[in-house]
Order: C-alpha cells, then structure tokens, then sequence
C-alpha cells in the first residue's frame, strides 16, 4: 500500500465518522471552501497535483484529482441526503398532524368525544 | 343539568352499542392502495370486539372510501409516506384515546388471520411480556404458499436481525405485533419505509421490553406476494438502515 492509498483510506473513514458525527452547516460550509481552494490552486498550477501526487505514491496527478473528486462526491451526497432527511422529518410531521386532526372516528370514539364536550362545557 | 345530559346520552350510546366493544385493543392497519383485500380484512375484524384504525397512507385508489363502509376510525395521509409512517401515524391516534391499552399491527393485504389477534394479546393481559411478535416460522405456526425467493430473503433479514440486536427471533418481519400502551409509546418510528420492521426489533432491543413470539399463520396469495416485498426492496431497505446515521 502506497502512502496515497493509506490517505484515501483514512479521509474515507473519517468521513464516514464526519457524516455521522461531527457534521454541522457551518463545518459544512468550511469544508466547502476549503475544496474549492484547493481546486483553484490546482487549475492555476498544474505542476503541484503531479508533484503532490508523486509525493504521496500514487503516480499521476490526474489520479490524484480523482481521488480528491471521490472525497468531494462523498461529501456532497452526504450533505443531500442530510438536507432530504430533515424535509423528510418536516411533511412526514406535517401530513401526520393534518392526518391526525381529520381523522374520522368511530361511533365509539365520536360518542365518547361527545361526552367529553358536553361534560366539558 | 349538563351533566345529566351527559350521562343520559353515554346511556343512550351504550343502549345502541350493547356489546360494549373493548375500547382497550386499538387494531391499526396500514394501507396503501389496498381497494382489493381491504374490505375482506375490515370483514374478518368486524365480529371481533376492538376497535380498529384503518390509515390510509395517501392511496390513489378508492382504499379510503372502501374504510369508510365500516364502522372503524379511518385516518388518511394527504401524501403517500410509506408504511412505517403509517404506523407510527395510527399509534399516535390510538394514543390519544384514553382508553387504549393494547395497540395491535395488522396488514390490510389479507395474509393475517384475525383470530390471531386474541394470541398474541394473551401475554400482553397475562402481564408477563409488554411486546408480542407474530412469528410465521415458530413452532406451530403456518406459512401458506410462501415463495421460496420471500422465505430465503425472510430468513436472512432474521439472521441479520440476531446479529444487530441479539434478539431471539425467528420471524422479523411480520405485520401482526402487539404492543402495551407504554411499549406503544416508546416505539418513536422515524423509518418511514419497509425498514421500520427492522427499527421497531432494535426499539424492543434498546428498551429492554419483555418480548416474546408468538406462531401465527401467513396466508400468501398472489395478491400479497405482488404486494410485499422484493429483493430490489430488501436491498432499499439495507441502504435505509446504512443511511438512518447520516446526520
């Protein structure tokens, strides 16, 4: 196992542990950034991913670019599938509550809440 | 002079009603597009004293008009959510009622047999167990006509499930399950899909609740079969569990 390889192996499981941990909007965002960044850097020089990439062991820097879009995918569907969730949460407790509130209730149940109001008042 | 009416009227009620059904035991039965066994299902639990609540979860077809023919709660999602959502919705319902004391599950496909339900009751009365699970593949249970792809994909979420939650069971996936108010109130389901049968197992597992299974009979028709689950399904529902961490 290369030295490239190890790395890949560590982000993906600290990943892993970000995704179901750690994760917040503000650390997403900050991750974010610093993707992007790096992006720009590797666009405006386009020796260092060849050189880092020797670096580590892992041969091109092409390969390297792929490995860090892997990462990035990684995170990116985490962030989505984060956000589905909560929208998720969100109708299934809005149906439920509109659901809930319109139900018909059997004679059982409508006599009883009859006698309930009636006591009630 | 409001109470006395009151009184009088709950007189009248019970005149009407004199069989006083068991307003303890809540049947909930979810559906989804279920026009063609529901009532059949809502037929059999017609004679038998609970009281049952049919949810409609968001059916394109006539399956609420269908509910609505009996004398039964019915409760319809304006949005199809799965039926683990379902669920949780007719528990809430039935939660709200005082008088409940049992909640009991049930599918509207047709596969149960209603008098099951006094089986899996009797421990929850007896005190001894807050949580009974209907078991296809117990000793003394019956499994009609099961495809042999479904019983393979059956016995393999049962050896998943030993393995995640150490619980002793030979059927994890069962739609008759009976539940105490208490147990009823813990079960919180937030897998809206088929992956709730897995949930609802590791809930019993993180309570601690006194469970037990008890054999009841599976009737498959091709009905139930093009209605339950596939491997593609199965596979839905292991990525719905891996996904659940995700923050």
């Amino acid at each position: 196992m290369t030295i490239g390889q190890g790395i890949f192996l560590v982000a993906v499981l600290a990943f892993a542990y970000y995704a179901t941990r750690l994760r917040s909007t503000r650390s997403d965002r900050l991750i974010y950034v610093c993707l992007a960044v790096a992006g720009f850097l590797l666009v405006l020089y386009p020796g260092w991913s060849t050189g880092l990439a020797h670096l580590v062991g892992i041969g091109r820097g092409v390969d390297l670019i792929i490995y860090l879009f892997m990462v990035f995918s990684l995170f990116h569907y985490a962030g989505n599938a984060s956000r589905a969730k909560q929208l998720e949460r969100a109708m299934t407790e809005l149906i439920r509550q509109g659901a809930l509130d319109t139900a018909r209730p059997d004679s059982q149940v409508r006599a009883d809440a009859d006698v309930m109001r009636v006591m009630s008042e | 002079m409001r109470q006395t009416a009151a009184i009088q009227y709950q007189r009248a009620a019970q005149a009407r009603t004199p069989q006083i059904a068991r307003a303890d035991v809540c049947v909930v039965i979810p559906a989804f597009n279920e026009r063609l066994s529901l009532a059949t299902v809502l037929e059999a639990l017609a004679p038998l004293p609970y009281r049952v609540i049919v949810v409609d979860d968001g059916s394109t077809d006539d399956t609420a008009a269908v509910a609505h023919r009996f004398n039964v709660c019915v409760i319809r999602h304006a949005w199809n959510l799965g039926q683990g959502a379902a669920l949780q919705t007719g528990i809430d319902y039935a939660l709200r009622l005082p008088m409940t004391r049992y909640v009991v599950t049930f599918d509207a496909d047709g596969q149960h047999r209603a008098d099951d339900i006094p089986r899996v009751l009797a421990p929850l009365e007896l005190g001894s167990h807050d949580v009974v699970l209907g078991s296809r593949f117990a000793t003394g249970a019956a499994a009609i006509d099961v495809p042999p792809l479904r019983r393979l994909m059956l016995r393999a979420a049962v050896a998943f499930t030993r393995l995640t939650t150490r619980l002793r069971l030979t059927d994890t996936h069962n739609g008759v399950r009976a539940f105490t108010r208490a147990a009823a109130s813990g079960l919180n389901i937030t897998q809206n899909r088929m992956a709730h049968a897995s949930q609802i197992l590791s809930r019993v597992a993180e309570l601690g609740l006194r469970y037990r299974e008890v054999p009841v009979t599976v009737q498959y028709t091709p009905y139930s079969v093009a209605k339950g689950q596939t491997l593609l399904d199965a596979l839905t529902i292991v990525w719905d569990i891996a996904t659940a961490r995700i923050r």
